[in-house]
């Protein structure tokens, strides 16, 4: 019993102490004076966080625009509603959907890979060997890779929504017969750009830095073993979905919710 | 510092697409228009409200022609005074005697603000209060006027 | 050409969460020569090597690097002191993403502004000293074992330091990749006149090409002394460890129970 509370204990420091390890992590590395090549290395890795995820964050978005236009038309059609099609797949895409799916595929796809990375470069003692030649690597491997992330989801984010926009137009309007102007006439008319949009863009660029913090760090952090590596892969995917869901709950209470 | 031209190609597409589709997110699914903000401010005052909110449209004839902006507790007259932002196009074109009712769209829909032109040869300007309003219809009220109708039949 | 000792080690002690690593740790390392440090494994040889590069923080005692304590260094200092030391790490650690020329290159670019061409020129010098300058643009995905750490040397010696570290150089290399490599190490520090520490548990190879050795074990200098005076020691310690004895003060047995109480228990439980 006293052992069990004492485990509890231990893991609850440890816990605090990671997290608070993972702060000044995060403070070292984004604010770090980017090094003379810092451009391209940021170019490199919008490359391999953000063009080499589009795949999966497009199609997935065309899925979902699809689905929730398959869906909402026969909801909607009881209702006599079906006009309003196109403002619900949009608010849905827009508010919800758009910045948290992106950002849990991100997480499993671009996450994931920044984490083995990482992972691998300490394990091979690449950073050690940067640090003897005297480059700091959260100057030259982690910050490209966290600024990297920062921008990449929330552009991730846009093309989603736009996609499963246009999804949502496939279906509900060539495919189910609804009527194209009333599609985008009521969708445009209870869309507003500041509040959803901005809203949703907001939310996606908290995921975005939420994220990528995790994977980076994780991968930093690791024990440097091949068991290592694969435990922190899947804490990243875990950690970095528990949090941009629970703050998504958060985030949408303030702006939708009316608890400004 | 291998940095292929393929790749930054890439990555500029990339950012060009995201800022592309923000621009379409605007404008054709927002439905902003590119026409400049100017507008002019009036006031109404409404017995009741109901349910309208800050950012409800203004709409003239069904044409929105601006947005209410704020909406705030009279307390000369114990009323709600709505502050609306109207096109500066309509400045001096509406009649003093214009009437301002909150509506409903549809049975169950968001409630906006509905301006009638009257005749009075004198001009609304910035900062004027419309005089002539009709509060929003209450659910609530209506049952007990049908109510007391029936009982008094 | 001064006689005091390139680094000077004194009084370290250092420790990993609950276990102490070192307990007050003794050495010095004379200028141009080859010492090794050498002791069983878990002694925490690589530890040491990164304790006297700058890496880790002692918990007490001093690391001086040409007299100057090199912890106490403000950061500019410090990145001056690495322009002068290289380490090769055990495995190679070259970064994947660039090919072998441009491996070599990054210290030269990180630490000189030489013009493109200088770089080019002293980077295939580099190369042609380790053998490998045919292989500047392969990936290091694309070499072999014995290649990577051969240019991880080249890498090492980019700047032309003073000191030279190696982490355990001879682990898991075929007898050929060995002899090039044992050959390497010994040309290089003659013709440069560096500084080398070796960590390493090989004791034909290691003794065969340095001056002085350490034997670390249990946290302390356990004997020092050179190569000759060692394979003479009559310390048990000393020589189970350089003789490749299979038992001795570190002994055959894991701590078990006496053994024939223990296999008649396992006839008579069930």
């Amino acid at each position: 019993m006293i052992d069990s509370i004492r485990r509890l204990g231990r893991f609850g420091c440890n816990a605090l102490e990671s997290f608070g390890r993972a702060g000044g992590f995060l403070f070292l590395s984004a604010f770090a004076v980017p090094s003379r090549e810092g451009f391209g290395l940021w170019l490199r890795q919008m490359h391999f966080v953000g063009v080499l995820s589009l795949a999966i964050v497009l199609v997935s978005g065309l899925f979902i625009g699809m689905v929730l236009a398959l869906q909402g038309y026969t909801i909607l059609v009881d209702f006599g509603a079906e006009q309003a099609l196109g403002q619900m797949v949009a608010l849905s895409l827009l508010r919800e959907l758009a910045p948290v799916v992106a950002a849990l595929l991100f997480a499993g796809r671009a996450g994931s890979a920044l984490t083995a990375e990482i992972g691998l470069m300490k394990a091979t003692e690449q950073l050690s060997s940067m640090e003897m030649i005297g480059v700091d690597p959260l100057r030259r491997v982690v910050a490209p890779r966290l600024w990297a992330g920062f921008v990449a989801l929330p552009l991730l984010t846009v093309g989603f929504s736009v996609v499963g926009i246009w999804g949502g137009y496939l279906v509900g309007v060539e495919w189910l017969g609804g009527f194209e102007g009333s599609y985008w006439g009521n969708m445009q008319s209870s869309v507003e750009f500041l509040d959803d949009v901005g809203n949703g863009m907001i939310k996606s660029m908290v995921f975005a830095v939420v994220v990528t913090w995790i994977a980076v760090f994780q991968g930093y952090d690791l024990i440097p073993t091949s068991e290592g590596i694969s435990r922190a892969t899947t804490r990243t995917v875990v950690y970095s979905s528990l949090a941009v869901l629970g703050l998504d709950f958060v985030l949408t209470a303030i702006m939708f919710g009316g608890l400004s | 510092m291998k940095r292929s031209k393929a790749m930054e190609l890439g990555v500029g597409l990339f950012m060009l697409a995201g800022i592309l589709g923000l621009v379409f997110l605007g404008l054709r699914v927002s439905g902003m228009t590119l026409t400049s903000g100017d507008t002019f401010r009036l006031e109404a005052n409404f017995a009741n409200i109901g349910s309208l909110k800050p950012r409800a449209r203004v709409t003239m004839a069904g044409v929105t022609v601006g947005r209410v902006s704020a909406i705030e507790l009279d307390t000369e007259w114990y009323d709600a005074r709505v502050v609306m932002e109207l096109d500066s196009d309509l400045e001096g074109e509406l009649s003093r005697d214009t009437t301002a009712a909150i509506l409903t769209a549809g049975l169950l829909g968001e409630q906006y603000v509905g301006l009638s032109m009257g005749g009075d040869p004198e001009m609304l300007v910035e900062g004027d209060t419309i005089r002539d309003t009709q509060s929003a219809v209450v659910l609530e009220e209506l049952i007990q006027q049908f109510v007391s109708n029936m009982i008094s039949d | 050409m001064s006689d005091t000792p390139f680094v000077v080690v004194e009084g370290l002690h250092f420790s990993r969460g609950e276990t102490e690593i070192f307990r007050g740790v003794d050495l010095q390392v004379p200028r141009g020569k080859m010492t090794a440090i050498m002791g069983p494994s878990g002694s925490g040889k690589t530890t040491l090597l990164k304790l006297i590069g700058g890496q880790l923080q002692p918990d007490a005692g001093r690391v001086l690097i040409e007299g100057e304590n090199i912890h106490a260094q403000s950061r500019k200092a410090l990145f001056a002191m690495r322009r002068r030391m290289g380490m090769l790490f055990q495995s190679g650690a070259l970064f994947s993403d660039l090919s072998v020329f441009e491996n070599v290159a990054f210290p030269l670019r990180v630490h000189t502004d030489l013009p493109e061409a200088m770089v080019r020129d002293l980077v295939l010098m580099k190369l042609e000293a380790v053998g490998l300058r045919g292989a500047r643009d392969l990936m290091p995905a694309e070499l072999s074992g014995g290649m990577t750490r051969r240019v991880a040397l080249a890498r090492a010696i980019a700047l032309d330091p003073q000191l030279i570290l190696y982490d355990e150089p001879f682990v898991g290399q075929d007898p050929i990749s060995m002899g090039v490599l044992v050959q390497l190490i010994k040309r290089l520090n003659e013709a440069l006149g560096l500084t080398s520490v070796v960590v390493s548990h090989d004791i034909k190879e290691t003794l065969s090409i340095v001056d002085y050795v350490y034997l670390i074990s249990d946290g302390q200098v356990m004997a020092h002394g050179t190569p000759k005076s060692l394979d003479v020691n009559q310390d048990p310690r000393v020589r189970q460890f350089v003789h490749g004895e299979p038992d001795g003060p570190v002994p055959f047995h894991y701590p078990a129970k006496d053994y024939f109480s223990d296999i008649l228990d396992a006839g008579v439980s069930s």
